[in-house]
Order: C-alpha cells, then sequence, then structure tokens
C-alpha cells in the first residue's frame, strides 16, 4: 500500500508542552551506563520494561485500549540475557529477566544513576561471583592500588 | 616548575610510548622493500591519530566516558556487538604480538629461546596490571622507551646520502614491487599508526586519571607535540632499513633484521640499547593492549573497570584479561611466528578502524556530552576527510590482502 | 511488556494504511511521585516511515555538525512524526493501530529534557 505523502512538506506541530524531564528511550536510556549510589558501574540499559501505572490495571494488549486509559508507566531497567536477545531476536522467559525497579533510579543523565548500592542488586550477581570465588583469592586482590 | 615537569614528563612517554611491534616490523618491512617511498603514509597516519586521540581525550574529560562505553550507546547492541567482536579480536591479537616482541627481544638479548622467554613475559604484564599503579606503569615503560631513538641515532651513524635519501621520500612504486603491494603496505603502515587500541586506552586512561576539562591542554601538548616526535622514530625505523637493508636486498621478516642496521651503525652499545628499547616498548604495548581488551568488554557490558580500583573491585575486567593473556599464550605455545601475527593485526585494525572513529566524531559533536567543548568546525572538517580515507583504507584492506598474497 | 518488542513494530492507521515503524518511545518523567524519581509515563512514540533504526535522533535535534552526517540521517528518516499515548487504539505483536483522526505531532525535542 502507498506510504502517504511524507508529512515533511507541512511543518508539525510541536508536541503540547509537559511539565517533567522528558525522555526518549533509544536517545536517552537504552544501552547507557548505570551506576550505582557510589559511583560503580552496575551494567548497560539492556532494555526496559513497562507497566500498567500502580493501583491501574494491566495495559491492554493486543486489542482496543479503551479512551482514557492511563499511559503505561516505565517499571524497569532490564538486563542480563534480554541483551543477547535484544541483539540476535526471541525473548527471553519472563523470570530470566534481571530487573532494576525504576523507583530505584535517582537520575537520568549522560548516565543512569541509581539511589540505591549495587552490592545488593541482582543485576551485580555475576560480578560479585567473580570477585568472591577467583579475583579475591588472587593475593593482592583486595588491594587499593591507589 | 612542577607543571613543566610534568608537561616533559607527558611528552617523553608519549613518545616513548608511540612505537610498538606494530611500528617496528612494518616500518623496517616497509623501508627494507619500500625504502622511503610510503613515509607519507606514517605523516598521514599520524596527524589522523593526533586528531582522534585527542578528540577520544576531550570526550573522557569532558563527559566522563570513555570510547566504547560511547560506541555501545551511540551504534546500539548490535553494530555496537560488531565493532566489539573485531576490536577485541584485534586487540587479542596485538596482545599476542606484543608478548612475542618481549620474547623475541630477550631471545636476541640472552640467545635463551624466545617460547621459554614468553610465559614469564606474559606473567610479567599480568604482575604489573594486577598491581602497579596506573601512572607508574605509564611513565617508567614510555620513559624506557624512549631508547628506541638508537634508531635515529644509528641512522646518523650510518652517515646516509641525505640527498638520496630525501630523493627516495617522493611516494613512487619501487621497480620490483607492483602497485598493489605498495597499497597493500601502505594500508598496513596507516593501521600500525592509526590501531584502534590507542584510542581505547588513551580515553579509558583519561578517566584512569580522572582528567578534567582544566588538564586538557596539558594532554593536547603530550599529543600534538610527543605522537609527531614518535612518528619520527617510526621513520628512523624505515629509514634505517632502507639505508641498510633495501641496499643489500634483505626484505624484513624478523626482529632481528630489524635491529641489523642499528648494530651495523652504533655497535654492540647501540644494540644493547635498542634491545632495552624494543623489550620496553612491546611491554608497555602489551599493558596497553591487555587493558585495551579489560576496557572493551567492560564499557561495552557495564562491568566495573578501572585500574584505579582494586581488582575485587573489578573483578570480571580482571578476570577478563587473565583469559586474554592466556588465550595470547596459547596461541603463541602453537609456535606461530609473533612477526607474522604482527604483519596481520595491523591490517586488520585498518579494517576495523572506522567502526571506531565514527563514533567518537558523532559524540564529539553532541552537547549533551560536551556541553560547550564540542567539535569546531576546522576539527570537524579534518576528521571527516580522515574518515573517509579511513573508510576507503578499511574496504581496500582485505581484497588486496588476497591480490597480493599478504604483500608477499 | 518489554520496550524492545515495540521498537521496530509496524504503525497502521485505522483503515490500515502502513505509516511506519515505531522508531522510539518517549517517557515524561510527571507520574507518581516516588522516593527518587517520579514514574516515568509513556507520552507516546516516534513513527519512521522509512527507517527504524533510530540511530543518532538527528531529525529530533538541531545538530548540524558534523557535516554531512546530521543532514543524511535527517534525510533518512524524512516524514518521522510523533503519536501521544492518547491516539494509540492498539498495542499488539505485529502492529500499533493509531485511532482514526489521531494527530501527528513534529518529533523535534524541544530542549526542555536532557539539554
Amino acid at each position: 500500500m502507498k506510504t502517504p505523502r511524507p508529512l515533511g512538506s507541512v511543518p508539525l506541530a510541536p508536541v503540547p508542552p509537559v511539565a517533567g524531564q522528558t525522555l526518549d528511550a533509544q536517545l536517552h536510556l537504552l544501552d547507557r551506563q548505570v551506576l550505582d549510589s557510589g559511583g560503580v558501574p552496575v551494567t548497560t540499559v539492556d532494555d526496559l520494561e513497562l507497566g500498567a501505572p500502580e493501583g491501574e490495571p494491566e495495559t491492554p494488549m493486543g486489542t482496543v485500549i479503551p479512551p482514557g486509559t492511563p499511559a503505561p508507566v516505565l517499571t524497569a531497567l532490564l538486563t542480563g540475557p534480554v541483551l543477547g536477545t535484544r541483539i540476535f531476536g526471541g525473548r527471553p522467559p519472563s523470570s530470566r529477566l534481571i530487573r532494576i525497579p525504576w523507583t530505584d533510579v535517582a537520575s537520568v543523565g549522560v548516565v543512569v544513576q541509581l539511589g540505591v548500592s549495587g552490592q545488593g542488586l541482582d543485576a551485580d550477581w555475576v560480578e560479585r561471583w567473580v570477585r568472591d570465588k577467583i579475583i579475591a583469592r588472587i593475593p593482592g586482590g583486595r588491594r587499593d592500588p591507589r | 616548575m612542577k607543571r613543566l615537569l610534568g608537561v616533559a614528563l607527558g611528552i617523553l612517554t608519549a613518545i616513548g610510548g608511540f612505537v610498538d611491534i606494530g611500528d617496528l616490523v612494518t616500518n623496517a618491512v616497509v623501508g627494507s622493500r619500500f625504502g622511503l617511498s610510503l613515509i607519507w603514509v606514517v605523516v598521514v597516519g599520524v596527524v589522523g591519530i593526533c586528531v582522534f586521540a585527542n578528540m577520544s581525550g576531550r570526550v573522557a574529560a569532558a563527559s566522563g566516558r570513555a570510547t566504547f562505553e560511547v560506541i555501545r550507546e551511540r551504534l546500539g547492541p548490535r553494530a555496537g556487538l560488531a565493532n566489539l567482536s573485531a576490536s577485541f579480536l584485534i586487540n587479542l591479537m596485538t596482545v599476542t604480538a606484543e608478548i612475542g616482541g618481549i620474547a623475541l627481544a630477550l631471545q636476541l638479548a640472552s640467545s635463551v629461546n624466545y617460547l621459554l622467554w614468553i610465559p614469564l613475559a606474559a606473567v610479567a604484564v599480568w604482575l604489573v596490571i594486577w598491581r602497579v599503579k596506573f601512572s607508574i606503569m605509564e611513565n617508567v615503560t614510555g620513559l624506557l622507551g624512549l631508547t628506541l631513538i638508537v634508531f635515529a641515532v644509528a641512522l646518523f651513524l650510518l652517515k646516509p646520502d641525505w640527498g638520496n635519501l630525501a630523493s627516495q621520500a617522493i611516494p613512487a612504486v619501487p621497480a620490483e614491487e607492483t602497485g598493489a603491494t605498495y597499497w597493500y603496505f601502505a594500508i598496513a603502515l596507516f593501521g600500525a599508526a592509526m590501531t584502534p587500541y590507542e584510542v581505547f586506552f588513551f580515553s579509558s586512561g583519561a578517566v584512569e586519571e580522572g582528567w578534567k576539562i582544566k588538564d586538557l591542554i596539558q594532554s593536547r601538548i603530550n599529543v600534538l607535540v610527543g605522537f609527531p616526535l614518535g612518528g619520527l622514530l617510526s621513520v628512523a625505523i624505515a629509514g634505517c632499513a632502507a639505508v641498510v637493508l633495501l641496499p643489500a636486498g634483505i626484505s624484513v621478516t624478523s626482529l632481528s633484521q630489524v635491529i641489523l642496521p642499528v648494530a651495523e651503525g652504533a655497535g654492540k652499545l647501540g644494540l644493547a640499547v635498542v634491545l632495552l628499547g624494543i623489550v620496553a616498548a612491546t611491554f608497555g604495548a602489551a599493558l596497553e593492549t591487555t587493558l585495551s581488551s579489560g576496557y572493551t568488554l567492560a564499557q561495552f557490558f557495564g562491568w566495573s573497570w578501572g585500574k584505579f580500583r582494586a581488582p575485587a573491585q573489578a573483578a570480571r575486567f580482571h578476570l577478563a584479561m587473565i583469559i586474554c593473556l592466556l588465550v595470547g599464550l596459547g596461541v603463541l605455545a602453537t609456535g606461530v611466528d609473533p612477526v607474522l601475527v604482527t604483519e596481520y593485526s595491523v591490517v586488520f585494525s585498518a579494517v576495523a578502524l572506522p567502526l571506531t572513529y565514527l563514533p567518537i566524531l558523532i559524540v564529539a559533536n553532541d552537547p549533551q556530552y560536551m556541553g560547550q567543548h564540542v567539535n569546531g568546525r576546522g576539527v570537524n572538517v579534518v576528521a571527516m576527510v580522515y574518515l573517509v580515507v579511513i573508510l576507503v583504507a578499511s574496504l581496500a584492506a582485505i581484497p588486496l590482502m588476497i591480490v597480493t598474497g599478504a604483500g608477499a | 511488556m518489554i520496550l524492545g518488542d515495540l521498537l521496530g513494530t509496524p504503525v497502521h492507521d485505522d483503515d490500515g494504511v502502513r505509516l511506519g515503524r515505531v522508531a522510539d518511545a518517549r517517557f515524561v518523567v510527571d507520574g507518581a511521585p516516588h522516593r527518587l524519581m517520579a514514574d516515568a509515563r509513556l507520552l507516546g512514540l516516534v513513527v519512521s516511515p522509512h527507517s527504524w533504526s533510530s540511530f543518532m535522533g538527528y531529525e529530533r535535534n538541531s545538530l548540524t555538525q558534523p557535516w554531512p552526517l546530521p543532514q543524511l540521517l535527517r534525510w533518512r528518516h524524512r516524514g518521522s512524526f510523533f503519536v501521544m499515548w492518547e491516539d494509540i487504539a492498539v498495542l499488539g505483536d505485529r502492529s500499533v493501530r493509531l485511532r482514526r483522526g489521531y494527530t501527528a505531532y513534529s518529533p523535534a525535542l524541544d530542549g526542555s529534557g536532557q539539554e
């Protein structure tokens, strides 16, 4: 079917102004470095999870969304196996997603800054495992080089 | 005074750190086969690395982001992964070549077979990465690498016919070589001068040392003075080969041939100094490439990284580097010629160049990252011209490799 | 719902005419407040008729350097537009359908967000 006439020829109206910070997922969130409250890298934003705002019914998928349905919100930053499926296609089972809840995010700039320590996060388990099982056991592994 | 010393030290380490096994081998091979007729490529390569190293340093200082974080963020996961795979493999080849280079130089110094030196070299590299402070590591290897100036000294002591040498420096294909091999080695020289690991290392080093915008003047001086002088060392290596090996009909295939002109020009003392220089330069480059392997992986996946942290605070980063060194050891244990690995690594470097330099240029223009420190118009024009050159070199590299049988 | 699944999905209007693909999703941080940041609510989608690999977002800012990249990429994304959440009728696996009489806004960022 024919694509409608390119809209570029008529200048489009700007989006009505909004009060908060606007974030375009691809431009400002996806693939950005995530730092914990101490400035230590935790992971990257490999994907994002959306859901209905707290206390609202699930956003309908595949069926007509009733007018007036509140917009979904970002519920979590995703990491782990989801990076592989984002690159190669497919989707990991929901149980294999590693989530960093949006409520742990403190600010979004050139990096995504968390308001919590990375130590307690699921997203950091591989790092902790490598540290405890391998690196910390090599002599000098805990020595601060400065 | 302290500031002046800092600048001097920075320049000296930039010179000493510029030459690695790729530059040594490629320049000697080219000098022994093409005389100085490819020297213009070194000039083009040095200007290019100055432009892009400077830019990546500015991005790191302004935004705190190292090059591979920027690559992942701008290219996205797919193109980013393609870039990571290519860069990482080339890096691994270069690590292998550098460790082989250390071992070969030690063999020349000791007459003990290089295969026995390889594990020792790898362990030494790991120990430095594990324990030594970043700035000390940089300064010591850089200053020791300065002894490669002996190539320039030897060139003078050889008392060449300078007029004849200068007339060789005009771009022209020598009678006994074909146009294809000429351009193949042009790309190899270009790849050796602009190896991507240098920007990975340079920008990550800026983060390691916590550069701020005010430190940029010093880094700019280091790059703009140090790298061209390092490039002069490259030219001296090629010049020595052109004066001694080209007339003798020896085309370089081993490290002992690379240093032959120094022995002839500067005698036993020169030989001792050049061996020290080669060990220092390849050791320094082995450190830089091993660290770069860790940097690229950690920055792509968002792991904690950096020598400024205790190894336990950057566990996957350190584990990745240990694995890289082990892989390099494994490859060398097969008895593959490190000089051959070097020759291939510089050409593959040229292939991967566009994917590395394009994202740096884009981010250096993005006020979101750079604030008011975005690229000036002049820098952009030069960088765009270079991107075109890089792209052409990258596309031509593999076909030329096949046509010329890797320059044989 | 995972955002990665939504990106690249074909977008159709109410009559089934294909308009392009989802190139990006815009959020605005003005939802229910929490301890750190407020909820980021889906404001709408950026639809691109030619290429959905968002890449640099030059169609949404006014950068002109390094010439000629922004100009080329902006041309790749000519005809991109933004639709508000309220104008989305169906979010499906294979297709996003817009409501009849939807409004196409300019995808430009006004600069109040990140810069």
